[in-house]
Formats: structure tokens, sequence, C-alpha cells
């Protein structure tokens, strides 16, 4: 087989290169617009619409790389002063698609009244995601300045799947059989918003052994949210990832969840992953190689005891925020990082280090 | 009649690879607009595309086609897959 091509790391917005291209979130690479933009053998109209794409892209990729470098910036600086002066809530918006694929759709009046339920749960929700980043851990927000929290439904036609585009979240409907409105799962919602918070501090990539950490986060927080709501201790959570989005074929075949934190090879698990980094290699799917991680942040959690946001949450949240961009950062590094802190955040409790240690040694790391 | 081989992977769920998830289909390029063939075959003329992107459980179109010299294969997000080519894909479980 010749492959010619990746793209990689490139996905979704517009379903169709030539779909309304007037939404501030392109991800087309700019030198495929260009490309495109001067391509004779496409229709006037088409290149004209990809050069004007190709245009403003370059302009709102400056924006957006801006607002992370400042956010970045502002943490580093302004800690203090911002500590005097809490800042309110941030923003929450809730755009509906209407079954199309254009970002963000139209703005959802009300949304936590709104007779759609899909709507109010993606407010409510993404909310609460807000309040629990903020209360549990003193972030404002996903990039701990305020913000906005956009959250775009109904997306396409039965669509399977919720992303992050680097600057809103995305639910689809589920096609009703595999997968249902994927706004029911909580931690699916925590999940999305923390790939938010993930990009405004450690900066993770998202391939290969930073790609597998990128997803575990957004799992551990996801699951983390979902706990916390339910006031849960880590004997009483499920673990689970996307329980609660699993349609009715995908139940009668057996399939509970996407992932199990708890046990990530089991049978019930849509897409079962490894639990050891020996099982690790280069050009694995990230939703797969985040099984490691998750495995040591579950065994960690349950060595400690308790509500898994008191200490294992905070050695995780510290690993993710403390630090600066690591782009690249590998596992080891990752769980080099969270022994460090577990003892550093816990000084009179060796027990916390102790089991951040054999938890990462379990799954060979 | 050539056709073109499409994947859709990758997603919060993770379709394809060791997932019990499949998003798979087929179409004949003659089926396609003048318009989508030309957009495809500049795809498939594409070389080493790949900028840094903060998209995150999106999904990939994984797209074969035959030529002379052999299968060729590209992966793309779907922001660029002309939709006619999105639509073509069925998910199952396996």
């Amino acid at each position: 087989m010749k492959t010619r091509q990746n793209l990689n790391n490139r996905p979704d917005m517009l379903s169709g290169i030539f779909h309304s291209c007037l939404c501030p979130c392109f991800i087309i690479p700019s030198k495929v617009l260009k490309r495109f933009s001067r391509d004779r053998k496409l229709s006037a109209k088409a290149r004209k619409a990809f050069a004007d794409t190709a245009r403003f892209e370059k302009e709102w990729r400056e924006v957006r790389a801006a607002r992370t470098r400042l956010s970045l910036m502002a943490q580093k600086v302004l800690p203090s002063q911002l500590a005097a002066a809490p800042p309110g809530p941030p923003a929450v918006m809730v755009f509906n698609c209407h079954n199309g694929t254009t970002l963000p759709g139209t703005l959802v009046p009300k949304a936590k009244t709104s007779s759609d339920t899909t709507a109010k749960r993606a407010f409510v929700e993404a909310t609460d995601v807000a309040k629990f980043y903020k209360e549990l851990f003193g972030r404002n927000s996903i990039d701990n300045a305020g913000m906005a929290l956009i959250s775009s439904i109904h997306f396409s036609v039965r669509y399977n799947n919720a992303f992050w585009n680097g600057s809103q979240m995305t639910y689809g409907d589920g096609d009703g059989n595999i997968f249902i409105d994927f706004t029911k799962g909580n931690d699916v919602i925590g999940h999305e918003l923390t790939h938010g918070v993930t990009q405004h501090s450690l900066g993770l990539s998202y391939s290969n052994q930073p790609g597998g950490l990128n997803e575990s986060v957004s799992d551990v927080f996801g699951s983390m949210f979902r706990q916390w709501q339910a006031n849960e201790d880590v004997t009483n959570a499920d673990w689970l990832i996307g329980k609660d989005i699993m349609g009715p074929g995908a139940l009668a075949r057996g399939y509970t969840c996407l992932r199990d934190m708890s046990n990530p090879a089991a049978a019930h698990c849509l897409s079962p992953q490894p639990t050891k980094f020996s099982q690790y290699h280069d050009g694995m799917d990230p939703h797969e190689s985040s099984g490691i991680p998750n495995f040591a942040f579950y065994k960690a959690a349950m060595a400690i005891g308790d509500k898994s946001w008191k200490k294992a949450g905070k050695v995780w949240y510290e690993t993710l925020t403390g630090s600066g961009p690591n782009p690249n950062m590998k596992m080891s590094a990752f769980a080099n990082r969270t022994r460090s802190l577990a003892g550093s955040l816990f000084p009179s409790e060796p027990a916390v280090k102790t089991a951040v240690d054999v938890a990462w040694t379990a799954v060979g790391l | 009649m050539s056709k073109l081989h499409v994947e859709r992977i990758g997603g919060l769920a993770g379709f394809g690879g060791r997932s019990h998830l499949r998003s798979r289909g087929e179409l004949d390029l003659e089926t396609l607009s003048a318009e989508d063939n030309r957009t495809v075959e500049s795809l498939f003329q594409s070389q080493g595309i790949a900028e840094p992107s903060q998209v995150r459980d999106g999904f990939l179109y994984r797209i074969a086609r035959t030529t002379p010299e052999g299968v060729e294969t590209i992966e793309v997000p779907e922001a660029v897959v002309p939709s006619a080519i999105s639509r073509c894909v069925k998910d199952e479980l396996v």
C-alpha cells in the first residue's frame, strides 16, 4: 500500500470543503486553502471562497494563538492580583446547529430553561464543569482567565461523536442505535471541556505518548467530574467513560461504556485499551494508549481512598497546570512529575506518594 | 468503474483500531460531481500537509483508491472531505 499523505490531527468542523466557510473556527490547513485557491481545475467561485477563507483563517489562527499565549502569561504574572479581585463565573452559551455542520450555529436564547433538553443539559453541565474546576482547583474556566464556554448541539445528522475544536465543544445526537445524544454523558462534557484546559496548560500534542496523555487527562477529569457531581468516593464510582451515551444496539451486544478506567481491557468496553506501557507503540490512537495512564490514575485514587478529587485529582491537576506548556511530554515524564508532586503537595502523608508511585509502577512506568 | 474505499476513524469513541466500532463505505468516483472529483484529486496530490491543530476527538477519513501504480491511501480530517464522501460511510458494531 502506498500512503502518500497524512493530514492527521486536522479533524472536523465542516464536512464538505465547499460548505459554508464563514465560521470562525476553520481547521483546514492554510496551505491547502491557498493551494486550492490557485487550483485552475476548481471553479472561480470555489477558488475565491478558498482565498477568502485562507485570509480569514490566518487572522483567526493568530487570534487563537495570542489568546492561548496571553492566558498562559497571565497565569504566571497575575495570580495574586487576580485572587484579590475574584472574577465571576464564565459566560456559558449554547448554539444549535439544527443538524447542519456550520459552527457555531444559532444561539439558543435562555438555554438554561430551554424546552430543548439537549440545549438545557449542555448549558447546565458546562456551567457545572466550570464550577467543578473553580471550587476544587481554583481555576477560572478553560483558560484560567474566564474564557466563555461555548457548546454547539445537534451537530450534523445522526452524528456519533463529540469534539473540541480548539475554541468550543460540539455534540452530535448519536444515531439512536450505537449511541444516543452525546450531551447525556456528564463525563463526556467534562472530557471535552478538559481538552480546552489541556490546550491552555500543558498543551499536549495529539499523537503518540503526549496524545495518549492528552486523552487520559480528559478521561480522568471527565470521570472525576462525574464522581464529584454524585459526591461519590472512589469505591462507589463506576470509573466508566461514556456509560450514559450508549445506545440500545450497543447495550444489546453487552457494551456498557466506551472505556473503563478500572479495567481498560474489559470485554464490556466498546473500545478496549492496553493496561501496560509494554503494550504501547507509536502511532496508536490516543483513545487507545490513554488506557495506560487512565489505569494508573484509577489505581492511585483507589489506593489513596476517599474522594478522587481530594488528593489524586490535585496531584494530576497540578501536573497538568503547574509548569507551563510541554507539548511533547512523554508518559514517563508525566508519571515522574506526579510522583514528585504527590510528595510536595502532601508532605505529611507519605502514603499518597507511595500510592502514586505504586500505581505507575504497576502499569510499567 | 473506479472506486473510493472510505473509512472514518478516531473520534471520542475511537472508531477503528481495537475498538468494536467501524465506519466504512465505498463509492464510485463517477458518482461524484466534477468539483468533488477535483477536490479528491487535489487531496491525493497534496503532500505532507499537517499543521498543528487544536481539534481533539475529531474524525479522520482514510480514503483509498487504486491507480496503475498501486493502492494510494490518504488520511484527512473531516473538514476537508466532500460531504458526498463523508455521507457514504455507515457506522456499525463489529
